[in-house]
């Protein structure tokens, strides 16, 4: 068998050994490192390349990014931010027709600006938000399905963690990358207010109604959240403005979540035992992927895959954009029963490659910039699709009385407003790209 | 869950949450090392500078630290797997599936503990050096080796608590449907 035979052949077995509920990183390991074995006739490349390659894969210094993000997103929910967050945004938006639930998703886009992950921001957000929305007269759909939502924008808002991957993936920076998602995180944020606000006026009775709160104690409430905000433009904007790089800006962020966490009391030996335990089971699982990913790809550049899909579709001469939507279709599938990193990590090796060989009349690296954000926003909607989106289950395990039907349904506003952002990134790139050329 | 408090399942379980706790340490360590050099980079104008090496410092730290948490995501069942598809043949098709699984990964574990072993025998020889502090580059190795390590013990260890769980489950059916 040829190498592009073995690589073509590799995926559809791939997939049957996730769909046997095979760890994913172990499937990908397995195939990668009997792929390579196969395709080089030897057992000694192979063996050769994994006395360095787990080494160099968890000692990378971009990398070590993950682990110190993971860590921030940890005592950030120890921290008590997540309560005043919601609190300040309720004291502002809350006697507005659907006002607890654009709260509930204005908190969490903020909280998501010092936190990297949906499942960490989807549940601590949930913990918070979810009794309020329930006490104040919100349908289980919406309460539910509002907060599975707003748990995407803690990837979608950078820092995101599968930015940081996909930069690395296709070795851009990871500063640009940030500054090309910040618009369209806002613009997430935006669309899922507006889909409230529309939900409650075609279902009045879905949304209970509260009072006005005076302007004094609003203040008060914005005023108690100012180390997130203080937190986030030291992280970002420090990476942003190049007086750090983007891994001293995690380490920043861990020191600086940490040192509220540990104020309002939420890191004592306890809180620090179990923050350092969850990110550990976090780190653990996405540097096992990390591990097979890169063994993997070294598997499928052997297999010389990547560079023949690339010339297959600009020579058979298909349409920049039709490729384009069918990989972002493919994205939309996955989605529904697969998580988002190990789908950018297997599928970018491929899709990359293909997307640079086109011609979208952009410069090759705002190619790339666009592509990454577009691929991030779809990977996220996969969270909150039926049947599988993780998010949906972290909340719906919270609020028992509120069947998964209910949740299903309550997302589907959400799932549309991203339907139409992802349209307008496709439409208008500069909604990405203008912010990196002001800043450059 | 939790099975007898035997010596083996008491030396796995702690071993693996001391490591998990030393990894986090060592994250700490690494986030106050950074931010010290920022701050030091900050006041030049003071005297007071970067720390040097720190790029090298984070590389050895988190390929510790790394390392040291494989051991307990795995004995916590962390690694992501698809369970839409299995999810209905019932519970003795998925123990059948995690056994598999943990065989495949004491498999990997080994296979990559064995590499990295060899790697650093191989550093050793070569005598490589990190570029500004000059370290050893086995010694990054060897503070990885710990948790490799322990990393093929667990894996066996769960490959042995599939098997368990798989005779307790064979026990059920059989006395029921």
């Amino acid at each position: 068998m040829s190498g592009i035979e073995l690589g073509l052949l590799s995926f559809p077995l791939l997939i049957l050994l996730i769909f046997l509920r095979v760890p994913i990183g172990m499937a990908m390991l397995l195939i990668g490192f009997f792929g390579v074995w196969l395709v080089t006739g030897s057992e000694r490349p192979i063996l050769a390349q994994l006395k360095s390659l787990p080494y160099d894969t968890f000692s990378n210094y971009s990398l070590s990014i993950v682990p110190l993000f993971l860590l921030m997103g940890q005592f950030a929910t120890r921290g008590g931010l997540s309560r005043r967050l919601f609190d300040a945004a309720e004291t502002w938006l809350g006697h507005r027709r659907g006002g607890v639930a654009m709260a509930a998703v204005g908190a969490c886009g903020a909280f998501g600006a010092i936190c990297g992950s949906s499942l960490a921001t989807a549940a601590t957000m949930g913990q918070v938000a979810l009794p309020e929305l329930r006490r104040s007269g919100y349908s289980g759909a919406l309460s539910t399905g509002c907060l599975a939502a707003g748990g995407t924008l803690g990837i979608l808002v950078p820092p995101s963690v599968i930015l940081v991957i996909y930069a690395i993936l296709t070795e851009q920076n990871i500063a640009k990358l940030f500054i090309a998602a910040f618009v369209p995180g806002a613009l997430a944020v935006f669309g899922y207010l507006l889909a409230i606000s529309i939900y409650v006026r075609l279902f009045p009775q879905s949304a209970g109604r509260k009072e006005k709160i005076d302007g004094a104690a609003r203040w008060r409430a914005l005023l108690s959240v100012w180390p997130v905000l203080a937190i986030f433009l030291l992280v970002i904007g420090g990476i942003y403005a190049g007086w750090f790089t983007p891994t001293e800006g995690a380490a920043v962020g861990a020191a600086g979540t940490g040192i509220v966490a540990y104020v309002n009391g939420g890191l004592d030996w306890k809180g620090l035992r179990d923050s350092i335990l969850a990110t550990a089971v976090s780190t653990g699982m996405i540097f096992f992927i990390l591990l097979g990913a890169a063994v993997f790809n070294s598997f499928l550049a052997f297999s010389q895959l990547p560079q023949e899909a690339a010339r297959y579709v600009t020579d058979a001469g298909f349409s920049p954009w039709f490729v384009l939507a069918l990989i972002l279709l493919c994205y939309l599938i996955f989605g529904c029963v697969m998580d988002s990193l190990s789908m950018i990590l297997l599928t970018i090796p491929i899709f990359f490659p293909m997307i640079m060989a086109l011609d979208f009349g952009l410069a090759p690296e705002s190619t790339a910039l666009w592509f990454g954000v577009l691929v991030l926003i779809v990977v996220e909607v996969g969270l909150i699709t039926p049947p599988v989106g993780m998010n949906l289950f972290v909340i719906n395990s919270m609020a028992p009385e509120v069947s998964i039907g209910e949740t299903y349904k309550g997302v589907v506003p959400f799932i549309l407003s991203d339907f139409v952002r992802v349209a307008l990134l496709i439409a208008f790139p500069g909604i990405a790209l203008w912010l990196v050329a002001l800043l450059r | 869950m939790s099975m007898a408090g035997g010596p083996i399942h008491r030396l796995i379980h702690g071993g693996a949450f001391a490591l998990a706790i030393a990894g986090g340490l060592a994250l700490i360590a690494i986030t106050a090392l950074t931010v010290a050099s920022i701050t030091g980079r900050g006041f030049l104008w003071a005297g007071l500078g970067p720390v040097p090496g720190t790029y090298e410092l984070v590389e050895i730290g988190s390929a510790f630290a790394v390392f040291a948490f494989l051991p307990w995501c795995q004995l916590q069942r962390g690694h992501v797997t698809v369970d839409l598809f299995l999810k209905p043949l019932g519970r003795m098709a998925n123990l059948i599936s995690e056994l598999v699984s943990n065989l495949l990964i004491s498999g990997a574990a080994a296979i990559v503990f064995w590499r990295l072993w060899i790697g650093l025998a191989d550093k050793k020889a070569y005598g490589e050096t990190t570029y500004i502090l000059s370290i050893p580059a086995w010694l990054g190795y060897a503070a990885a080796a710990i948790g490799a390590a322990f990393f093929v013990a667990v894996s066996i260890y769960t490959v042995w608590r599939s098997i368990r769980e798989l005779t307790a489950a064979g026990g059920d059916t059989e006395d029921g449907s």
